[in-house]
This record gives C-alpha cells, sequence and structure tokens, in this order.
C-alpha cells in the first residue's frame, strides 16, 4: 500500500516536472530550423516525395544503418539466449480448418502488401521497417495455424546477411563514387529518374535500400518468432 | 477436389497476386505494373503450394460469374439480418431462444467450407462455433420449432435448411 502510494505520488512529480519542460514549447508555430532546409530541398536533392524516409534513408542514413544493427542484434541475441541443441514444436492442437484455410488464403496477400509498403517507400507512408514486419506477420501466422510449420532456415540466414552486407555495399559505393559513406550515387551522380519524380522508379537508392531493409526486417523478426516458439525436448 | 498441376496452381496464385496489386496501386503506369508483375512471380513462387488446391479452373467463367452474383445476395441476406437481430434487440418481450445446433454440408473443398462459415458467422443470428468434417456447429439465436427434435435426422435437416442450403447454392459452383 505504502509502496504503490510512493510511487504514484513520485510518478504524479515526474509528469508534473515534464508538463512544465513542455508548457515551454509553443505548439503549432513555426519553429523549424533545419526542418525547413528539408522540405525544401527533398525533392531536387533526393528525388523522394516522401519527406520522412528521405530523411531516414539519405539525410540521416547512419541512424538507419544503425536501427538496423540493433534489430540484428537482437535477433542473435534471442536466437543465442535460447540455443539449445534440440529445439522443437510441441504444439499439439492444430487450428481449425476455418483458421488453416483462411491461413493459407491470406498468407501471400500479406506477403505482396509487404513488398508493396516497401517498395513505395520514397512515396507512401511506411517503408522498409513496417514493410518487413508486414511480412514477418505472414510468417507468423503460418507458425500460428499450423503445428509443423518450420521457417527454411538456412536460406532466411543466408539472405539475412546477405542483404544487411548489401546495404553496406549501397553505402561503400557511395563511398567510391561521390566521397562518403551512403552518398546517392544513383540520384546524384547518374541522374536515374530525374524527369520522373513522384513515379514508381524514382527516388535514388531509397528504394534499393528499403527493399533491403524490408527483407531483412522480415527474415530477422521471422526468426525470433521461430526462436520462442520452439521448446527443449529431451530423449 | 484433386490437386491441379503445379503450373496451373502457380499460375493462378500469380493471376490472383497481380490482380491484387492493380487493386492495392490503383494505377495503370507501365513502371508499377512491370513492378507488379515481378513481384508477384515471386511472392507466388514462395506460396502457390499452400495458396491454391485447384489452380486455373477456379477461374472457370461459370464460377467467376457465381462469385461475383455471390456477393449482392450474401449483402441482402446480410442486411436482412442484421435487421432482424435489431428487432429482437428493441422487441420489449426480447424474443431469443439461443441454442447450438448441427447442419451438415454438401461443400466439399476445404475453401468452400472457410467462405461457408464466414458467410454464416457474418450474417448475424448465427455463429460457427466449429467445423468438424461435414458438420457445423452452429450458435443460433432463434431455434425454430422444427429443429427442437430429439430426432437427430430431423434435428440436422431442419438447421441445415435454415441456416447453410442459401448459401451452399453458390458456394458449391464456386468452390466445389
Amino acid at each position: 500500500m505504502l509502496k504503490r502510494a510512493l510511487a504514484i505520488i513520485s510518478l504524479l512529480i515526474i509528469g508534473y516536472w515534464l508538463a512544465q519542460g513542455l508548457a515551454g514549447v509553443p505548439f503549432g508555430q513555426d519553429r523549424m530550423l533545419v526542418g525547413q532546409y528539408y522540405l525544401d530541398h527533398v525533392k531536387e536533392q533526393t528525388g523522394a516525395v516522401n519527406a520522412v524516409t528521405a530523411v531516414v534513408v539519405n539525410y540521416r542514413g547512419f541512424d538507419t544503418l544503425g536501427e538496423v544493427t540493433v534489430l540484428f542484434i537482437a535477433s542473435t541475441g534471442v536466437g543465442a539466449l535460447l540455443w539449445r541443441k534440440k529445439r522443437e514444436r510441441t504444439a499439439k492442437t492444430e487450428g481449425s480448418i476455418v483458421l488453416t484455410t483462411g491461413t493459407r488464403l491470406l498468407a501471400p496477400f500479406i506477403m505482396l502488401f509487404g513488398a508493396y509498403i516497401f517498395i513505395h517507400g520514397h512515396l507512401t507512408p511506411g517503408g522498409g521497417f513496417p514493410g518487413g514486419a508486414t511480412i514477418a506477420t505472414a510468417f507468423l501466422l503460418l507458425y500460428m495455424a499450423f503445428t509443423v510449420y518450420e521457417i527454411p532456415h538456412k536460406a532466411f540466414e543466408k539472405v539475412e546477411g546477405a542483404v544487411g552486407m548489401s546495404y553496406v555495399l549501397v553505402g561503400l559505393i557511395g563511398l567510391a563514387i561521390g566521397g562518403y559513406f551512403l552518398f546517392d550515387w544513383i540520384w546524384q551522380t547518374w541522374g536515374w529518374g530525374h524527369n520522373n519524380i513522384g513515379r514508381l522508379f524514382s527516388g535514388g537508392f531509397i528504394p534499393v535500400i528499403y527493399t533491403v531493409i524490408g527483407i531483412k526486417v522480415g527474415t530477422e523478426l521471422s526468426g525470433i518468432v521461430d526462436n520462442m516458439l520452439k521448446e527443449e525436448v529431451r530423449e | 477436389m484433386e490437386e491441379a498441376s503445379k503450373i496451373s496452381r502457380y499460375l493462378y496464385t500469380v493471376i490472383v497476386l497481380f490482380l491484387i496489386w492493380l487493386l492495392l496501386t490503383a494505377s495503370l503506369d507501365p513502371q508499377e505494373l512491370g513492378f507488379g508483375l515481378i513481384l508477384s512471380l515471386i511472392v507466388a513462387a514462395f506460396t502457390y503450394e499452400i495458396f491454391s488446391t485447384g489452380g486455373l479452373a477456379n477461374l472457370h467463367p461459370k464460377r467467376v460469374a457465381y462469385a461475383i452474383a455471390y456477393v449482392p445476395y450474401f449483402l441482402w441476406a446480410m442486411i436482412m439480418a442484421n435487421l432482424d437481430v435489431a428487432y429482437r434487440v428493441l422487441h420489449p418481450k426480447r424474443p431469443i431462444r439461443p441454442g447450438i445446433v448441427r447442419c451438415k454440408t454438401v461443400l466439399n473443398s476445404d475453401v468452400g467450407k472457410l467462405a461457408l462459415a464466414n458467410s454464416i458467422t457474418l450474417t448475424p443470428g448465427t455463429i460457427t462455433l466449429d467445423v468438424d468434417g461435414d458438420n457445423y456447429f452452429i450458435h443460433w439465436i432463434w431455434v425454430p420449432d422444427e429443429a427442437m427434435t430429439e430426432k437427430e435426422e430431423e434435428h440436422v435437416k431442419a438447421a441445415s435448411e435454415g441456416i447453410t442450403v442459401p448459401f451452399e447454392k453458390f458456394l458449391k459452383v464456386i468452390f466445389g
């Protein structure tokens, strides 16, 4: 009782303190310093219509590379924590026919929609991370509906590593051509898609990188689901 | 329904996925069409084995026509069932007589059974609880007198006529 009361009081104090800090920030007023630069130059500098993805992939590509690394470490960490020699799925109850047939029908649509999200990252809201998470949802659905379903591990791990390296490779090509890491060579040096802004084949290397991220996130989250669903079996 | 050949199943999956892509993008830009086709080919290569057992035979004109005709038919049944439930809710005596009944279906394919189960659930007043082979176990908001019999066959027959038969006319042709 005393513990709970103390916790509520300290939370109220912290909340009041944060509210005091935010009271000085004027909402709805133009306070953009660097933001105005992004909005003014995003089209001719990156070719993307979606300013958020241009910032995330182009202007501040290092952050995204870091996020991908964090996700990779999370996936590897789960794999390392749950590592056992003999691990199998021990679920016994197969879903009803409504669930299994529905899953069969839905899984391809979910995968296609995930691909739609990551390939249109430079045009519509979304990008590699939501697209990859959507694709992982399809695998989660297969895992939940079928007691024996397993992702093809060998292929998934190889694809995951290969696309992770190709992200760095795209950055290194930029280093060779433009002089710094993650330089957008497709847009700035080749000028590919310049007369095409707003259509699919534009946006410099954003669609390329988002395809890579989408596949990577999709395989990684599926791998985490796979690791967490399996249980140790004793002979 | 026996399995169609792999090529037929693959092509059917590609066609369905490409149609979905057309709806998603809502554009006829050649770039979108080309890329959508490539994506459909790739996604279908991964998923055609679980997606379809019937293959291209599903695109038989008669089946497609019945599927299109089924949409307004089903929507009408849904509206009438909704009004019926609204009447039962608003009626001062609240005339409900709930019960679980067993129906038999004539459908053979899994997809047809799924469609029937969803059609039953989406028309208010009836909810599919479980599907087991040919048997549907359905929760009904107003079990009519004909189904309140001790005899098993009569019960199943009355329940099926009230619930599954109206949908099966269409679903039998669409899914087999």
